[in-house]
């Protein structure tokens, strides 16, 4: 299992995992976005035959999250399965007889269509659009203009004092770390900003966005293991209308997630930022580091 | 045969003579001088000598002659020439065209009823060959032609010819005769043994007996290269800087000349110079157009009309006008920029002066001063007839893999005889069986999976082996996708009020916000919004556009062009040095430039005349001298390595002058080697001339290990380690996952309803280097990059050409005129190109 860096806000304290989620401990949960389950079976059903290996790591990574932080119950801000039901969400509904008494509270993302019957038979609570929890409240996708209202101080009549602090997910957020040299990185994240956080996509088959944090946000790198020799190599950036190409995949540090300078359209490919081989070594965990 | 007093030419009847004979080959002719006709009545008369009685009355004979041809915008000029000549033979014969552009009634009129000649592109014949039935088709086929060979060959489309060749080959038990047209290539013989491949050596035919032809037009072609020289040379040169401002020595090319083709390597640029164009000489509005790949077909057309009809004056244009037939006003040709090769400035140069006997006039138009060299380069080369090779494309397995799947929807098809129908083209003859098998388990188990959770559904296997698409989706999935040409996603450009303008990259597009203006066409178009996958714009009098940028392929120079650069380099070191033939070059006056050049034939241009130093590089002389001032001027056997230290770091740079790719892997290869050595991180830049490294840190390489870096030992083993291969990888990537049928593009108007189905190539390439990491495409992907960037011959030739040199160091105080474009190139990366200019000029005034 590899460490989690402790985290404060608004008087709670969290965990940050290097594997994509955050344990609250006040309330015994583990939050986290994106894992879209079943996405590969999704595309092998539609004769792309993507390798379905991805999803069982996916599974067993969240096996392990929750065997070490033992949370009561799951926090999921969206995009818990990628679309329609499939084979592989059976497989899905097996996994979670291993865990009767583990709540799993969906806030529904957008990639979230299933019927509710299916929910209620995987033990899922949905709630739509926005749960809230103490300090905290849950939502998707913090553009919705649904933020705004319930964001409303007026709105709130729960006697919480002030605005809740917002998590959500849905863009797959990562950060581009420079350095000299024109060296350019790119790693998924977590992010802190004054209002709200943005949670990393937990399931490994999805890419990041680049963010560009506010002044005032807290941003968190997850790195990927060291000890594999690590080429970093450059990457164009982003192309509309596919969610992220710049990649940063746990445990694929090897699989080089560095990126090509943040450029203007007429890019072309000829500069890479390329090779820092990390230090030879095992295959270790990654880790987090805060960026600002 | 010859009508209305027309004299056919001696390949056109030699053509026909082969074809009579049942034989099939390659016919070598450069445009504009009947190569359609050569083989298109070599068909024609074929079929009167087979019906001498009724050739005139019968009707519908089902398809005789399928015609291929790389172009859609051909098809319509070629079918029209070809409706002609059988109106005036009186028969009745069809013809009928076939490509993206054709309605589907007219395809369902050409399933009841196919026409005699079907003139079709690479993809649509396999779109055919996804159709039910397709042997039916082909039973009363007679010849394949397939036209512009040379731009096929090399390409993945060719392979898709070769393809298609072997299944039409196959269903007519290769009872049919193939013949290609090509222009002028290195490896003419290599382009006929692909071509033919599928057709076996001809049993049958007596030993000894050639079965397979070429045919080389024996017209004469004289060529006439003038570069525009700069009155005052730019010490330190950067792309595109020097061209626009040589604009006022274009004009009176153009006002002496009744048509003029103005060739610009980018359509970024194009446009530019469009506008440029128009400024410099307002007089020329309506009588100057533009044309390129993304401007919409109708204004495309329009523009070729009126290049046939003389209209225009000159048309600034891109590759979109390298092919295709011929303009009989065009007099004139201006080539702005390096062509990277000698067979594309031959070919742009012969789009002048068709009229047998004419001469075909080029003029070279630098972009930047260094670009003298180039032309310099090219005169020699054309000299020396030095063309290069297209090398055929081997073992694509994204290309077999889609074309399994279009078997698989229409016929469908059984392993054992396909395997061996494959293994007759020369793409795929050196296919294993392990790779067959591991090819139908791709395409029927799709790879690594969990198997009672999988729900994989592609081909399937039917009782009796067939191998067979049944699902609906999959199939109409898989017709949308058939083709090996991949673009970025791009949206269509339309007026509010209608009328569409072309189309532009959807990255462009989503950085402009709605009031911004960009160019296009060029014309001046407001921003409005996105709708239904469609920019809208509205006229514009902005004075400010923005000029949009697409994101193709950088041609990289040619090694051909590239050794006769470092030849050239190596005359202009002597003509420093005083030595040799220097004297007598700075001796002689402009009438070794202009010496007329004496007619050659066709294919070695002959140049005479011309002694001494080139005139190009005598004008570049202040360059090479302040080059040799700071640092040094390389000869032939040297590679000269400068190290420089500036704000932004520690820049390592190398000039093998081998092209761009070629650059790229050895960038990658010296990175890895002084890596090994010392933790350190590198970026990297590279142009056709060099390459820079550029770190944080100082950069360990002195005489101590100079040669020892390029050493060509254990090369093999570095270049299979070196990272960057991986990263290239990846970059290829992209077009064999789409190829493969990795990545679904949406359905054309449906785009929400494809959504799930979106994902990214280089998130896939992530995916599968983790979890398949033996995955065929993936491999596909390294191969590529083996094959055309890490290729270890000429990596190997370079290396061992280093070695048996001399390596020369500098550490100049200040930039050279030989870095100074990859400096320049690579700041570009972050700055708008109006600052760019400003930054440059300062830069430039600091160094003086």
């Amino acid at each position: 299992m590899q460490p989690a860096f402790p985290y404060r806000i608004k008087g709670q304290q969290l965990w940050l995992s290097p594997d994509r989620c955050i344990f609250w401990e006040e309330e015994r949960s583990l939050i986290l976005s994106d894992l879209h389950f079943g996405k590969t079976g999704h595309f092998r059903k539609a004769g792309i035959a993507v390798p379905q290996s991805i999803y069982r790591e996916d599974l067993l990574r969240l096996l392990c999250q929750i065997q070490y932080f033992q949370p009561r119950q799951l926090l999921v801000v969206g995009d818990l399965f990628h679309s329609k039901e499939n084979k592989e969400l059976a497989l899905f509904l097996k996994w979670r007889e291993d865990f009767p008494d583990l709540g799993i509270r969906l806030i529904e993302g957008n990639h979230d269509i299933l019927h509710e019957d299916w929910y209620k038979k995987a033990g899922i609570e949905v709630c739509s659009p926005v749960l809230e929890i103490g300090p905290f409240a849950f939502i998707h996708d913090i553009t919705d203009e649904s933020v705004e209202k319930s964001a409303d101080p007026a709105a709130d009549g729960r006697g919480i004092v002030g605005t809740p602090y917002y998590f959500s997910g849905h863009i797959h957020p990562g950060i581009r770390i420079r350095g000299m040299g024109r060296q350019s990185l790119q790693f998924p994240c977590f992010y802190f900003g004054a209002d709200y956080a943005i949670l990393p996509a937990f399931g490994l088959f999805t890419g990041t966005v680049s963010v560009e944090p506010a002044a005032d946000a807290q941003v968190f790198a997850i790195l990927p293991p060291s000890g594999e020799r690590g080429w970093a190599a450059g990457e164009r950036g982003r192309t509309p209308g596919e969610r992220g190409t710049a990649p940063g995949e746990r445990g694929m540090v090897h699989r080089r997630e560095a990126v090509g300078p943040a450029v203007s359209g007429n890019m072309d490919r000829r500069r890479m930022p390329m090779a820092r081989p990390w230090s030879s070594g095992v295959k270790g965990p990654g880790s987090i580091l805060q960026i600002q | 045969m010859a009508k209305e007093g027309r004299v056919p030419f001696a390949f056109q009847e030699e053509t026909w003579q082969y074809i009579l004979e049942g034989r099939a080959g390659l016919v070598n002719a450069p445009t504009g001088c009947g190569k359609t006709y050569s083989v298109f009545l070599g068909a024609l008369i074929d079929f009167i000598n087979r019906h001498p009685d009724n050739y005139q009355k019968k009707g519908s004979s089902g398809l005789q002659l399928l015609w291929v041809s790389p172009l859609r915008a051909l098809a319509k000029d070629i079918g029209r020439a070809m409706e002609e000549v059988i109106r005036g033979l009186g028969m009745q014969w069809q013809v009928g065209i076939r490509n993206g552009d054709t309605d589907p009634s007219e395809r369902q009129r050409q399933k009841r009823r196919m026409p005699e000649v079907l003139i079709i592109t690479p993809e649509s014949l396999h779109l055919l060959l996804a159709q039910k039935g397709y042997p039916e088709v082909f039973k009363s086929l007679k010849i394949v032609a397939v036209d512009e060979w040379h731009e096929l060959l090399g390409s993945k489309r060719g392979v898709q010819v070769e393809l298609a060749l072997s299944r039409v080959a196959g269903v007519k038990a290769r009872e049919l005769s193939i013949i290609g047209i090509s222009a002028t290539i290195g490896n003419l013989e290599q382009a006929k043994e692909v071509l033919l491949a599928s057709l076996g050596d001809g049993e049958g035919w007596a030993a000894g007996e050639v079965r397979h032809f070429i045919v080389r037009a024996q017209i004469d072609k004289p060529i006439d290269v003038e570069s525009i020289l700069p009155d005052e040379i730019e010490k330190y040169p950067w792309a595109g800087h020097l061209g626009l401002r040589l604009i006022h020595k274009v004009i009176p090319i153009l006002e002496k000349s009744r048509t003029t083709l103005i060739f610009i390597n980018t359509r970024g640029m194009s446009e530019t110079w469009y506008q440029s164009l128009l400024t410099a000489c307002p007089d020329l509005a309506g009588a100057i157009a533009l044309h390129h790949g993304s401007i919409d077909m109708a204004l495309r057309n329009w523009v070729e009309d009126a290049l046939h009809e003389g209209k225009l004056k000159a048309v600034v244009c891109t590759a979109s006008l390298d092919l295709g037939v011929d303009f009989r006003p065009v007099e004139t040709v201006i080539q702005v920029g390096s062509p990277k090769g000698v067979a594309r400035f031959l070919q742009r140069a012969g789009r002048s002066g068709h009229q047998p006997g004419q001469v075909s006039k080029i003029y070279f138009l630098p972009t930047h001063s260094l670009e003298l060299m180039e032309a310099a380069a090219l005169k020699s080369a054309m000299q020396e007839g030095l063309i290069e090779n297209r090398e055929p494309m081997l073992l694509c397995f994204d290309v077999l893999i889609q074309y399994l799947g279009t078997l698989a929807i229409s016929e469908g098809f059984y392993p054992a005889q396909l395997f061996r129908e494959l293994k007759s083209t020369y793409c795929y003859s050196e296919m294993t069986e392990d790779e067959w098998m591991e090819i139908l388990h791709f395409i029927t188990e799709g790879g690594v999976a969990l198997q009672q959770y999988d729900e994989y559904r592609k081909v399937e296997v039917m009782e009796d082996g067939l191998y067979k698409i049944n699902s609906r989706r999959v199939a109409m999935r898989h017709r949308l996708h058939i083709g090996t040409i991949v673009s970025d996603s791009m949206l269509k450009v339309r007026f509010v009020s209608g009328g569409y303008v072309g189309v532009i990259e959807e990255y462009f597009i989503s950085r402009l916000s709605p009031g911004d203006v960009f160019t296009l066409a060029g014309r001046n178009l407001e921003f409005v919004m996105i709708k239904d996958m469609t920019a809208l714009v509205r006229k514009s009098n902005a004075k400010k556009a923005i000029v949009p940028s697409w994101n193709g392929g950088r041609m990289p120079l040619s090694a051909n062009l590239g050794m006769m650069l470092r030849r050239k380099l190596d005359e202009a070191s002597r003509m420093l040095e005083g030595s040799g033939r220097t004297g007598e070059g700075l001796a002689m006056d402009e009438q070794g430039v202009n010496a007329k050049r004496k007619t050659g034939r066709e294919g070695e241009v002959a140049i005479v005349g011309r002694k001494g130093i080139d005139v190009e590089l005598r004008v570049l002389r202040p360059l090479f001298e302040l080059q040799a001032e700071l640092s040094y001027m390389p000869k032939e056997n040297e590679l000269l390595i400068e190290q420089i230290e500036t704000r932004d770091g520690f820049h390592l740079f190398v000039y093998p002058f081998e092209g761009r790719l070629v650059h790229e892997a050895m960038a990658a290869l010296l990175a890895y080697r002084i890596s090994r050595t010392v933790p350190i991180s590198f970026t990297f830049a590279m142009n056709d001339y060099g390459f820079e490294l550029l770190s944080d840190q100082p950069i360990p390489l002195d005489d101590s290990n100079a040669y020892e870096l390029f050493s060509p030992d254990d090369l093999t083993a570095d270049i299979q380690r070196s990272v960057n291969s991986a990263e290239m990888a990846r970059r290829k990537f992209r077009d064999v996952a789409v190829i493969g049928g990795l990545i679904f593009q949406g359905y054309p108007g449906e785009y929400a309803k494809a959504r799930h189905l979106q994902s990214s190539a280089s998130l896939l390439f992530n995916v599968f280097s983790e979890y398949d990491p033996h995955n065929l495409l993936i491999r596909q992907a390294y191969n590529e990059v083996m094959d055309q960037q890490m290729e270890e011959r000429r990596l190997r030739n370079m290396l061992e050409r280093i070695a048996a040199g001399k390596i020369v160091l500098r550490w100049p105080g200040k930039l050279t005129p030989f870095c100074f474009p990859l400096k320049v190139d690579s700041m570009r990366e972050d700055l708008s190109s109006e600052k760019l200019e400003d930054r440059i000029k300062k830069m430039q005034a600091q160094l003086r």
